[in-house]
Formats: C-alpha cells, structure tokens, sequence
C-alpha cells in the first residue's frame, strides 16, 4: 500500500495549486449565498484538468485528488460530474457543464443553472438531457450550490440508456459525493481550528477545553476516514466502496457540521463568517441520492449479495 | 404537580381555542425579518390579544388571563395543530422572557407601563446581553453604564440581539460598577431603542433572515427609576431570571410544534430507509413532550429552575436531527421544505438553537453542576 502521491499525482497538484494562485479567488461577498465561480468553472474547463480520467497515463484516483483539493475553494464549480462522471462516456457525446437528479427529469438539481446536460438516474435506464439554459428555472436556494429546474421536457434532446450505465452513473455520483464531500469538511475542520485557537472566552482559547477538543478531534477522525474511503473508492471504482464512502461522507455530515458551527458560536452562524463556504455545500449534499441509509443498503447489496 | 387530564373544562377550552384559530389563522406566512415582519407580528399579536389569547399565564391585571399552565398547553398544542405562524418571531423576546422578567422582578409602574404593551402587539423587545467578547461567558461583559444623577450613561457595544433593527424596548445587561469583576456590579436596563446614540447593524445569517444584530451605544442616557429591573448592581441576578425563562418555559410553544411536525413527518414516510430513523424521533417526542409538560406544571407561578437546561438541550438538539431527516425524506427543493414553517429554513435555523440563550456547552455545564449537584470545574 501506498499512501503518498506518486509522481503524476504530485505533479498534477502543483499544477493545479498553480492555477489556484493564478485565480485569485475571492470567497463571495457579505451576504451572498451563491458560491459559483464561473470564472473558475470556465478556467477549469480550458486547463483540462477536469479532463484527467480519460487521459490514459492518469487515473480515475487522480481525478478524485483534483475534485478533492478544490472542494476546498470557498467557491464551487461544476468539478466533480466532470471529472468523475463523464468519463462514463465518450467526449464527444456529452456537454459540460453537468447536473444529476435521480428519478424525476423535473426535479430541482444541483448545477442545472449552468448545466449543459442533466443527466437522469431513472434505476433501470438513465436520461441524457441536453439542456437548453433558457429552459431552466433557477431556484432560490440556502445551500449555495446554482440549483434550477426544468418546467417540462418538450422539445429538449432525450437519450435514453440502458440500466448498467445508468448503475455505472450512480456509482460515480457516489464516489463524487464522496470525494467533494472529504474536501469541503478537510477546509471547515482547518477554519474552526484557527477560530477555537484565537477566541478566548473564560480567559482561556476555546480550543483548550476538551468539551472542543474532544468533539474537534472525532470530526477530524471521520474527515480523515472519510478522505481515505473516498480515496480508495477511486482507486477500486467498485460498487461496494462508491456506495461506503457516499454513505459514510452523508453519515458523518450532520453531526460534524452542527459540532463545528457549534465551536463558532453565534458568529459561525452568519454570512460574515467563513464557515459556511464549505458547510452550505455539505448540507447540501446531505439527502442526494435518498441519503446515507440508502448509500448503506446499496453497499450491502454489493458487499453481500445474497444476504441483502 | 397537577397533570393535565383530560376534562370537561379543558375539553371545551380546547374546542374554543380550535374555532378562534381556524378562524383566525393569517393567510399570508411570516416574513422573516425587517419591518414587514415587525408589522406582521404585531399584528397577528394584537389580534390574539384582542380575540383573549395572548398571554395566558400572565397576571389579569396587565393583560393577561391567569389562566392555568394546562391551559397554556392546551392552547399551544391547538396552535402549532393549526399551523398558526411561529412563536418564534420578533415578538419572542417580550412575550417569552422580557415579561416574565419584569413581572419576577419588575416595579409596580414597570408592570403596568410595559406587560400590556407587550401582551396587546403594540411593541417589539429585543435583547442586549451578548458582546462580541462576551458570548458564552457573559459575566465578562464590558458595556458600561455611567450613573449620572437620575440617569445611567450607556457606552459599549453588544451584539446577536435578535430582532433590534425592529424593536422598541431591549433588555440590556451592563456593567454600572466600573471597579466590578464578573457577575457583580451589572445592572438590567429596559433601554428603549429610539433613544439617541444607539446605532444597529443588522447581520445576515446563514438560514437566510438579517435578524440578528450588533447595537452600539454612544454616550445614550436612559432613566434610572423607569429602567432598572431588579436593582443597580443586581443585574446578574434579573439576568438569570431571565435566562430561566429562555431556557425553561419560553420554548414550550416551540417543542410542542416540534412534536406536531415530527407526526407530520411520520404520516409523509414511506421510505422503508427513513422510517427507522423516524421511529426513534418519534419516541424522543414522545420524551421531550413528557418532560416539557412536567416541567411547565411544576414551574406554575414560579421561575422555572436549572432543570429547564435538560429540555433545552434535548429540545434543541432534536430540532437537528428533525430537520436533517425532512430534508432526508422531501429532498432538496420540495414544497414541504419552502415558507417560515418549512424545513429547509429549520435546517439551517436549527443550529442557533444549540446557541442562543447559553450554548449546548453551557446547559451541560448547568445540568451537571446545578442539577446533578457534580463539582464546579475552573472557568
């Protein structure tokens, strides 16, 4: 077993932490939910680096580092479904930038704003839907992701595919979770550390008391667990590993992110604080796909077929 | 403790608080901040105060009805069944904890002047205890009140003080001793928010509403005799009235709607996933409504004691684990989770509740040294 980035890995992060620099990122403004970057969605795009996995010398691993190290950005952009989804298909046949919704074509989905295809998880067949962005309706949403709507299918391109692509979609969108998910609680983890070191209360730094320490060092266990499920399930691309790490990543939400607003106090709970560039994202992704219990079963079906 | 039984009185009580809000119920939901929802919640507050039922519990001699703890819960079971607007709006500072402040602690003319008020949505409180030094410790706070004759000479600064962009009058705790350390030498000050000198910055919070808000005082003079709740110098003292009532009987409203919408979730389940998850909800209902209801009887007439931490906590950590599963169960996006009744605002707002009024760390503290008798730790 390895546990250190190989040369190519290594290679593609310093590139990418490159082009980070190069960007300048601002987090959004005061007050401002939405955390989209078109900029750096549109940067992304032209540098290939969400194009890794069809690359033969890269592998689908080092895609996952790439969607890992930007989840971290206190802005999002369509990262993951590009670089962990679409190699599913030939380049020529699908659109970046991608949504995901399962069952209803209708339903509200993440990135459908800037989407230029949806792809639908119906179970038995999957739905490719070229998306014509004067067709969506954005929604005003709390969980800073662009999410939109379609108010009907009339007149938009379907495809329809067969039920193991639609179980090979599922499988990535698993392991995207997975993965985004490792990297948004890695930069919430860092930003309440620095917080709980310089806030004094009771004369002390908040990070003294082990009521903190002790809950900060559980989320930190489970980020870390979470990284390396997440990390594996790339590395295998199996059924069962997608299917533990999404369920593990929903799982551990709630109570990591009620523990670290909970060590920021009244002031992690407002816009002018930067705990929420990271923590509105793991809300978010909270009840896709139906949730841990069902990323659970699913990775009991895989793991044990005959007993699920 | 008396248990409330179902009789013919309450029976009949019930039916009568039924029809009124059926009848009554505001078409339009809440607006969650600025001066629409001041306008709204005094409204809907002035309505219930002119139809008799706000204020139940309060003395009739500044506008309550002094009507039985078993009554007040019969009305806030009707109420949060109705899907009448949450209790938790502008008016929560005044009718939940301000009132009953003054009524424990209050002058004669205090009581007169500000309950009635309060009862008929003719005013918004807001409160002033927290700074931005000064959250979970709060005897450490530092806004000072110079006395100057009759009057008090308010400068510093506090900050989460729900509601104060739209309020009239705020509970404000400050420091009157300037050599005084900790809980001693603060003072309870009712501070009118019109008063010159006072600046309100309103903060945008993740759940969406501007609610919350930092108040800077300048050289602000306010009356000694109108203003001072519970003595010079005893500030500390009001102040943990006051907090009992935060974290005692203020949020029963709150919990018994917790309990009403967990049932809602339940009769919406039909994930085979979900519904295990739902059954433990369900039981913890069960327990908190149980314990809100013990609670509340033997608080009757009196200030509710530390065990009021053990509801808060396990109400508020509840709200938590209720919005997480609704999400869970309705998805993002449904129509279940939109509007002021709506998860996705719980969702995010559920969090304040483990902070608002002494955080989760703090009610442990007070359960574990106040009601189970355990050694202090050192601050």
């Amino acid at each position: 077993m390895d546990f250190e980035p190989n040369e190519n890995q290594t290679a593609i992060l310093d590139g990418l932490e490159q082009l980070i620099s190069n960007q300048q990122i601002e987090p959004p403004k005061d007050g401002v939910v939405l955390a989209f970057s078109t900029k750096l969605d549109t940067e992304l795009q032209a540098s290939g680096f969400l194009d890794i996995a069809r690359e033969e010398e890269f592998t689908l691993l080092d895609a996952a580092l790439v969607v890992e190290r930007l989840a971290r950005l206190p802005v999002s952009a369509e990262v993951a479904f590009s670089a962990l989804v679409a190699q599913l298909f030939p380049a020529d046949e699908v659109t970046r930038p991608f949504a995901m919704a399962s069952g209803n074509p209708l339903a509200p989905a993440r990135f459908l704003t800037v989407a230029r295809t949806l792809l639908v998880d119906q179970g038995d067949e999957l739905l490719l839907i070229d998306v014509d962005p004067s067709r969506v309706e954005p929604i005003e949403s709390l969980f800073a992701y662009p999410y939109g709507k379609l108010a009907s299918l009339d007149g938009l391109t379907v495809r329809k595919m067969g039920a193991d692509l639609a179980a090979a979609v599922r499988r990535r969108w698993r392991l995207a979770l997975a993965v985004e998910g490792s990297g948004l609680m890695q930069s919430a983890i860092d930003t309440v550390i620095e917080h709980v070191t310089n806030r004094y209360q009771f004369n002390r730094p908040l990070g003294s008391f082990q009521a903190i320490q002790h809950r900060l060092a559980m989320a930190a266990g489970r980020q870390q667990s979470a990284r390396w499920l997440a990390l594996r399930a790339a590395w295998s691309d199996s059924e069962a590993d997608c299917a533990l790490a999404a369920s593990y990543v929903q799982d551990a939400i709630p109570t990591m992110v009620y523990d670290l607003h909970q060590f920021c106090g009244a002031m992690g709970l407002t816009l002018e604080f930067p705990l929420h560039f990271w923590t509105y994202r793991l809300k978010a992704m909270l009840g896709e796909l139906g949730g841990a219990s069902v990323q659970a079963r699913a990775a009991a079906l895989a793991t044990w077929q005959d007993a699920a | 403790m008396t248990v409330p039984m179902p009789s013919d009185e309450l029976a009949g009580f019930r039916a009568e608080a039924r029809s009124w809000l059926e009848a009554n119920i505001p078409a339009h939901s809440a607006p969650l901040d600025g001066p629409e929802s001041r306008l709204f919640v005094l409204d809907w507050q002035r309505r219930m105060y002119e139809g008799g039922w706000a204020g139940l519990t309060w003395p009739s001699a500044y506008g309550g009805r002094s009507l039985s703890v078993a009554q007040q819960i019969v009305w806030f079971e009707e109420y949060a069944r109705s899907g009448a607007p949450s209790t938790h709006n502008a008016s929560f500072v005044g009718v939940n904890h301000a009132g009953p402040t003054i009524i424990a602690c209050g002058t004669e003319e205090q009581k007169a002047f500000h309950l009635p008020k309060i009862l008929s949505g003719e005013v918004i409180w807001c409160q002033g205890f927290s700074e931005p030094g000064s959250g979970s410790d709060l005897a450490s706070l530092r806004t000072r009140g110079r006395i100057e004759g009759d009057e008090i000479v308010i400068e510093g600064q506090k900050i989460w003080s729900s509601y104060a962009d739209i309020g009239d009058y705020q509970e404000l705790l400050i420091r009157t001793d300037p050599g005084s350390v900790r809980h001693k030498g603060l003072t309870w000050l009712i501070c009118p928010m019109d008063l010159p000198g006072i600046t309100v910055r309103p903060i945008k919070t993740m759940a969406g509403p501007s609610k919350f808000c930092e108040v800077f005082y300048d050289q602000v003079r306010v009356p000694i005799g109108e203003s001072v709740v519970g003595g010079i110098g005893e500030g500390w003292r009001t102040a943990m009235a006051t907090l009992s009532f935060e974290r005692g009987t203020a949020s029963l409203a709150l919990q018994i709607g917790l309990v009403e919408k967990i049932e809602k979730l339940a009769a919406d389940c039909t994930d085979p996933f979900i519904a295990p998850r739902l059954a433990d909800l369900r039981a913890d209902a069960a327990a908190l409504k149980a314990m809100s209801y013990a609670f509340a009887l033997s608080s009757e007439n009196g200030t509710p004691g530390a065990e009021g931490s053990l509801i808060r906590l396990y109400f508020a950590e509840l709200s938590k684990r209720a919005s997480d599963l609704a999400i869970d169960l309705y998805g993002i996006g449904a129509a279940e989770l939109a509007g002021d009744h709506g998860w996705a605002y719980e969702y995010l707002d559920a969090y304040s509740e483990t902070i608002a009024g002494g955080t989760a760390e703090i009610q442990r503290n007070i359960i574990g040294e106040r009601v189970l008798g355990l050694p202090r730790g050192k601050a």
